[in-house]
């Protein structure tokens, strides 16, 4: 007698026709992008509320933003590449566009980090503002691009993982798709945290 | 992913210089000196769009099953309406800020 050994076989197809990492990372995406959209809910709020709210970007920082913005799409086109390596060419390929890409990922961390800098040279803190306004201004911009910073130094080590457990024959070309996909989050995020963090704040 | 659907990498490097633009769009704007809430309802329709061009082609949810993209995004848009429910209390604090 025939006995099955395969649990897959005895069940039905995923409707979704997809592997299960990447069933699991847009069900993680979905409950990130309400996590995102309660933290830019909660600013909004707070800033309508508000009698005087901060607006320390001056042109400078919207360049900065702005560079930040070109790292991490370029960030985005390199995970495609790496994603694309990983389906139809070599490791040494692969890894190459994974390195791009985390290195764009700490170049984009490392501008994040000087405009943090800079803001706390000038006075501005998580309950503090150096102007004499409302003080929600530090707690929202350090709140949320502090999270999305977060994912984003988190993408960097993720990939290093990947990029790691790859080259040694662990991992596939599904778990490259299924980090990149992490990945295109982090930059989506990043669309709408940069006009209402800073272009709504500028002056 | 069915992958001899999706589009040559020089495509996406032209998705990547038009979210560019888009971004460079909001940075004009911005400097225009709009009323607040035009500049609002203008950035958050750009990177509305934005967000729509990166989930379909970036995300590649254009070339995956519909079933992905209609459980995944009505929920979401649901939950984030949802939270306009903050809203009413917002106004009746700026028209308290109003009347001081």
């Amino acid at each position: 007698m025939a006995v099955v050994t395969q649990h897959e076989a005895l069940m039905e197809p995923s409707p979704y026709a997809m592997d299960k990492k990447k069933l699991g990372m847009w069900v993680f995406i979905v409950s990130d992008a309400c996590t995102f959209g309660a933290f830019l809910f909660a600013y909004g709020y707070m800033r309508i509320g508000a009698p005087v709210w901060g607006t320390p970007f001056g042109l400078s920082s919207i360049v900065n933003g702005m560079v930040m913005t070109a790292v991490l799409l370029s960030s985005s086109l390199t995970m495609l590449a790496a994603v694309r390596a990983a389906q139809t060419s070599t490791k040494a390929k692969t890894n190459k566009w994974l390195g791009i890409t985390m290195l764009l990922g700490a170049i984009f961390a490392a501008l994040h980090l000087r405009e943090w800098i800079r803001l706390i040279g000038e006075g501005w803190r998580l309950f503090h503002n150096p102007t004499g306004g409302a003080t929600q201004f530090g707690a929202c911009f350090f709140s949320v691009t502090g999270l999305h910073l977060t994912h984003v130094v988190t993408g960097v080590i993720a990939l290093a993982f990947v990029a790691r457990g790859f080259n040694q024959g662990r991992y596939d070309d599904s778990h490259v798709e299924t980090a990149g996909l992490y990945w295109h989050f982090v930059d989506l995020v990043w669309m709408f945290v940069f006009p209402l963090m800073y272009l709504m704040n500028a002056h | 992913m069915s992958a001899n659907r999706e589009l040559a990498m020089s495509s996406y490097v032209g998705i990547g210089v038009g979210l560019m633009a888009i971004v460079c769009i909001e940075v004009v704007l911005t400097f225009q000196h709009l009323p607040a809430r035009t500049l609002l309802f203008s950035l958050l329709c750009l990177a509305g769009l934005e967000g729509f061009v990166a989930i379909m082609y970036l995300m590649q949810v254009k070339y995956e099953k519909p079933i992905l993209f209609w459980t995944v995004f009505p929920a979401t848009l649901f939950v984030l309406v949802l939270l306009c429910y903050l809203w009413p209390d917002a106004f009746r604090m700026f028209n308290m800020r109003l009347m001081q």
